[in-house]
């Protein structure tokens, strides 16, 4: 800052009392969090047709898995799948890569459990089935109360086919 | 910020992204360079000018009589922040301080979210540089409520992908790795996290205070960023900052 406007800071005392709550920056921001809250938990059924071996559904899954928005993701992404919302601004994708390993994944995260070889361990074995991986992506705490994983269908961060994308690509073999 | 630091900055930053099975050990090239920054932090440059925008002001004499304490007991007050300053009639961190002081000074107060502000605040929190945190979340009623309302701004899942601070920065998952980032340690007790800040960010090439770091993770997990000074901001500061009660200040931090 010039030394000059830093100067001036010590001339002048006021000569009246300060209203500090005018001076002092404090809004308080609880309308803004208020709006900004998660809905309660929601139970979802699988749409019919959700789980898909189509090539491009499963591409889709795979992007949304391992990019975080669409402004950040470097490949272009699959058919069907834009890089920005309707309203012009980057859309977001799941990032699942950043709590998830799975096959393939670069610089993933350990929060949440290994996905790779999720078809085989946990389908095939009859552990999950395809539903309980639609709803714990849609809104994981029918799962788990208190999940630390993200809410992907209650905030409406994805559509429905959407989730059906990301749940094809982590049963399908890989 | 001279270009060499920059350099030797991106080469570690690269190294440090480059990981075996030891994912996330430094190398020892890596330590050295880290140790050699923490030797010769550049925030302390921001931390100098902090001091001389004081100086404007009156310096720590001045600052010392605004708070109505003696210069000697300056350093163990500043370390009690945030705190509630009846005068004020609310919970203030030091930098809203420091607006109120300017006010009476007859002047306009800088912005929080202002540079200026940021090494002002850089260094009157370092005037407490060798003091242990000694906040207390139970001197008064409007104590007690900003860290009840930190807790539960803390708890509180929100945004695009109904997260709350707690998903990442719960005692269950500290130590796990999100995307590369070790997650550090802010619900136990005895993390050490408040009285490092202001920082160096190294990603960011610039000084961060503790409520831009807030901001920080607000906006990577889509979070509505709330803005500093906020009520719920200072509350969050004093809920983190009670979690470090006893932690030795050592400003400016050094972050990733
Ligand atoms: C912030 C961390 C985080 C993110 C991001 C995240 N998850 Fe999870 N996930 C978890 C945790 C923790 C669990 C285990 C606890 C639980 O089940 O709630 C989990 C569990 C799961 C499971 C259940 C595995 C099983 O069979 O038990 C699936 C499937 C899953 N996640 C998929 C996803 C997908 C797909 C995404 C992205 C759209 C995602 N996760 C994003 C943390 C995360
Ligand atoms: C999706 C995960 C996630 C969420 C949600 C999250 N954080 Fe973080 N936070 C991180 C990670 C990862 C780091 C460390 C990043 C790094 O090393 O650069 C971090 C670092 C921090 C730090 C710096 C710690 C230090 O001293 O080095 C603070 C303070 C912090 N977070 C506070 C918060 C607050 C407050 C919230 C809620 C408003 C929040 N975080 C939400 C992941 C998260």
């Amino acid at each position: 800052m010039k030394r000059t406007i830093m100067m001036s800071l010590l001339v002048g005392a006021s000569l009246f009392a300060t209203d500090y709550a005018k001076v002092i920056t404090h809004p308080d921001v609880s309308k803004m969090i208020q709006k900004d809250l998660l809905a309660p938990p929601k139970v979802y059924m699988m749409p019919t047709g959700c789980i898909t071996n189509d090539p491009d559904a499963i591409a889709r899954g795979k992007y949304i898995f391992n990019n975080l928005n669409g402004k950040k993701a470097k490949k272009t992404p699959p058919k069907g799948l834009s890089r920005k919302t309707k309203n012009g601004k980057p859309k977001q994708y799941g990032n699942c890569v950043a709590c998830h390993n799975i096959e393939g994944a670069k610089g993933a995260g350990n929060i949440g459990p290994n996905l790779s070889h999720y078809k085989k361990n946990f389908i095939d074995s009859g552990a999950r089935t395809d539903a309980f991986v639609y709803q714990k992506i849609a809104d994981a705490r029918i799962d788990n109360p208190t999940t630390h994983m993200t809410i992907n269908l209650t905030t409406k961060l994805f559509t429905p086919r959407e989730v059906c994308d990301i749940a094809s690509y982590i049963v399908s073999p890989k | 910020m001279k270009t060499g630091i920059k350099i030797a900055l991106s080469v570690a930053m690269l190294a440090s992204l480059s990981f075996g099975g030891e994912q996330f050990a430094m190398s020892a090239a890596d330590r050295a360079m880290y140790a050699e920054m923490s030797e010769n932090n550049p925030a302390d440059i921001m931390v100098a000018d902090g001091e001389e925008l004081l100086g404007y002001m009156g310096g720590d004499e001045g600052l010392a009589k605004y708070l109505g304490v003696s210069e000697d007991d300056l350093p163990t007050y500043i370390a009690g922040f945030p705190r509630y300053i009846k005068k004020f009639g609310m919970v203030v961190g030091l930098d809203q301080v420091i607006q109120a002081m300017m006010a009476d000074g007859g002047n306009k107060p800088l912005k929080l979210k202002s540079g200026n502000m940021f090494s002002l605040l850089a260094y009157v929190k370092s005037i407490a540089n060798g003091e242990k945190i000694n906040i207390d979340i139970n001197a008064n009623p409007q104590m007690k409520a900003a860290y009840a309302l930190g807790e539960k701004t803390f708890m509180t899942r929100r945004g695009g992908r109904g997260l709350s601070c707690n998903s990442c920065h719960s005692s269950d998952v500290v130590g796990r790795v999100l995307r590369t980032q070790k997650l550090p340690d802010l619900g136990a007790k005895g993390a050490k996290s408040a009285a490092t800040w202001p920082a160096y960010r190294m990603t960011k090439s610039s000084l961060r205070t503790m409520q831009r770091r807030f901001q920080g993770c607000m906006k990577n997990a889509l979070l509505k960023v709330l803005p500093i000074g906020s009520k719920q901001m200072v509350a969050l500061e004093v809920y983190l900052t009670a979690k470090s009660k006893g932690s030795e200040i050592s400003i400016p931090g050094l972050k990733r």
